[in-house]
């Protein structure tokens, strides 16, 4: 009891309340914005975060990437251009039903249901945390291991492009980290004679670079997008009281899958967004009416990308295995704050991971206000040109990495993880493959070397342990998947095609 | 698609190679076995296959199609990119190059504004809309940057007034 007032007396202070506030609207703004996703708002918000107290820090992470995500729903709805991946799975939806006349719907239901899915999955983290860090505390090297092994091949399953690309993609991201001095022997690897490259390459730059500068690059290379046209909304939460009781279950079936997704390392708010859309469509009575601008799809998946966005900081807090791309951005500021995640951080650091429930909590109540007044203002910032915004992304990029280290160094690094991400992208390399790969790296290796040397080169104790056992055969799972659905694939259109040679004999 | 699977293929086996290599060249630690080698090695081993799996196509059936056909609503109509689209692409990292070589010289105000001028121009603004963002984004910024959080920008020929 003694902690959760703590906790409360922790987020009360002016300067959390202050980024809290602050960050929300950051969030709603930039997540709004067609093509500046959730991941690259928080990514030029961590420069920020380095000048702030450890739970302000923590707080304007959690509450910008929140808003964003949500928020990445207006230009969907309203332009049929996702501001964020996450939203990429309903946009048809949402822009069907505005064109059906029922903006205020869409809108309100991407609203009320991502807050009511943020504090679905901030219950989830109440109540799971903990009882997984009694069982983290028992886990070695191997479990750690297959933890991060199998939070990356999530990260590969995710992308929806070639599998084989993705690996490579995610291999390239652990290349990248081995550059530097810290690995086991403390020998400069990778550097080439060059000093800046002995720390290694810090993630910030790289993330910066394949996430900022990369969509920058995309728009000089695109056509811009098409105005919006004015609109007077009318009430926007009308009418959601009744969608809520009459698509509940579709609701709840949302939050658990997008818990159950966060949760899996490696897999986000993008990956929980497809499932509970698909999923919606499966076990709906009414599937016929999908994709025509029928609610009960946004319900669910808009529930689910928001749950995921909690639950996806338990296994980074336990076990500093990010659940997506924005808490590997808020694994490194943990860190950076003396927050080190791991299961201690639950018995020693107490009030602190309280103090983090109730930003979640408080995050999702403050979205419904400020998310309603965006929508009636996101006309003006949606027709905010292109021309106007980018010179200013690009500003915050150089000057964001440039203030993480005081090094211009870092400036070089993201204009060439620029090119690199823009480039990967455009030859169908998923680059959230390579960004978590760079952030668990020296992770993984630490965890592979060290669990080598335990086990004298073998490789038979790494499937000893029982859990390190379980997690193995996921990880295995995940890498032959793909596998699996090629075969199938081959298996149904070979059946298919002999039933019809029957039919036409 | 910029490059071919079989292009792109190829570089990525290639980088394997070079990590195999690089990975066998480092040091040991004397009396273990495991070193700094098996990592890299492990990951240049992986990168060699995938490398070669890309160029002979396996797993392209997963990919999703890049703009599903009839994808566009039927009241949208589709302008066609910019000429040069892929060479206009480097501005904004070779803006980025400029910024390193010039800023400790002509100072955070002067080059930022630069760069914010020269990136609206070339996305299409008309001077009336590039002018106030070279000139009014860079103060913004350095008051938030420099003012707020004691990042130290160089002041190099024109020093902010505050």
């Amino acid at each position: 009891m003694k902690d959760i007032l703590e906790g409360f007396a922790l987020v009360a202070q002016f300067d959390v309340l202050l980024a809290i506030l602050a960050s929300a609207v950051y969030g709603l703004v930039v997540g709004s914005l067609p093509g500046l996703s959730a991941t690259m708002a928080t990514a030029l918000l961590v420069p920020v975060t380095f000048y702030l107290s450890p739970i302000a820090a923590v707080a304007t992470i959690i509450t910008a990437s929140a808003m964003a995500i949500f928020s990445g729903d207006i230009p969907g709805c309203l332009l049929r251009i996702p501001g964020t991946p996450a939203s990429a799975a309903y946009t048809d939806e949402a822009y069907a039903m505005t064109r059906k006349g029922q903006a205020e719907l869409a809108l309100g239901t991407g609203l009320w249901f991502s807050a009511l899915g943020g504090i679905a999955g901030t219950l989830s983290l109440v109540v799971m945390a903990p009882l997984l860090a009694e069982l983290a505390l028992n886990f070695s090297s191997f479990e750690y291991f297959w933890l991060a092994a199998l939070g990356l091949m999530c990260a590969t399953l995710v992308a929806r492009s070639s599998p084989v690309k993705a690996i490579a993609s995610m291999l390239g991201g652990l290349l990248v980290s081995c550059v530097g001095m810290e690995n086991p022997a403390g020998a400069p690897r990778f550097v080439f004679g060059i000093t800046d490259l002995l720390g290694g390459i810090e993630p910030l730059p790289a993330l910066v670079g394949v996430f900022a500068v990369s969509e920058v690059m995309r728009a000089m290379a695109a056509a811009e997008p098409p105005p919006l046209p004015r609109r007077r909304f009318g009430p926007i939460m009308a009418g959601q009281w009744e969608l809520t009781k009459r698509y509940q279950k579709p609701m709840w079936r949302g939050n658990v899958v997008g818990i159950i997704i966060g949760v899996l390392p490696g897999a986000g708010a993008d990956m929980a967004a497809w499932v509970s859309y698909a999923m919606s469509k499966r076990f709906s009575k009414e599937p016929e009416k999908f994709g025509t601008g029928h609610p009960e799809g946004l319900v669910e998946a808009g529930a689910s990308n928001n749950a995921s966005l909690a639950s996806g900081w338990v296994p980074s807090l336990l076990f500093g295995v990010p659940g997506d791309t924005i808490t590997a951005i808020a694994i490194g500021v943990l860190y950076m704050k003396g927050l080190n995640p791991g299961p201690t951080l639950f018995t020693e650091r107490a009030s602190s991971m309280y103090a983090l429930y109730i930003i979640f909590a408080l995050a999702n109540i403050i979205m419904i206000p400020l998310g309603i007044v965006m929508i009636r203002l996101a006309a003006g910032v949606l027709r905010a040109p292109r021309a106007a915004v980018m010179p200013v992304v690009l500003l915050l990029c150089a000057i964001g990495s440039y203030a993480t280290g005081n090094n211009l160094f870092s400036v070089l690094l993201v204009a060439g993880f620029g090119v690199l991400g823009y480039g990967m992208e455009r030859c169908g390399y998923p680059v959230a493959a390579l960004v978590l790969g760079i952030v668990m790296g020296s992770m993984f290796e630490q965890t592979f070397v060290t669990s080598l040397i335990k086990s004298d080169g073998s490789i038979l104790p790494f499937f000893e342990r029982p859990v390190s056992a379980v997690l193995a055969a996921i990880t295995l799972g995940a890498l032959l998947w793909p596998l699996g659905v090629w075969a199938w694939r081959r298996f149904a259109r070979s059946s298919g095609s002999r039933k019809a040679r029957q039919l036409v004999g | 698609m910029l490059l071919s699977d079989r292009v792109t293929g190829v570089g990525v086996a290639t980088l394997g190679a070079f990590a195999v290599y690089g990975g066998l060249q480092q040091p040991g630690v004397p009396g273990q076995d495991v070193g700094p080698s098996v990592f890299p090695t492990v990951i240049g081993l992986g990168l060699l296959l995938c490398g070669a799996l890309v160029a002979l196509g396996v797993g392209r059936g997963f990919e999703a199609p890049a703009e599903a056909a009839g994808a566009e609503g039927p009241n949208t109509v589709h302008p066609s990119p910019p000429r040069f689209g892929e060479l206009r692409a480097l501005l904004p990292p070779v803006l980025l190059v400029f910024y390193v070589l010039a800023v400790d010289r002509l100072g955070f105000l002067l080059t930022a504004g630069l760069i914010a001028l020269a990136l609206s121009l070339a996305l299409g603004a008309r001077p009336r809309l590039a002018l106030p963002i070279a000139v009014l984004a860079p103060p913004f910024i350095h008051i938030v940057f420099n003012g707020l959080l004691r990042v130290p920008l160089p002041e190099g020929l024109l020093a902010a007034p505050w």
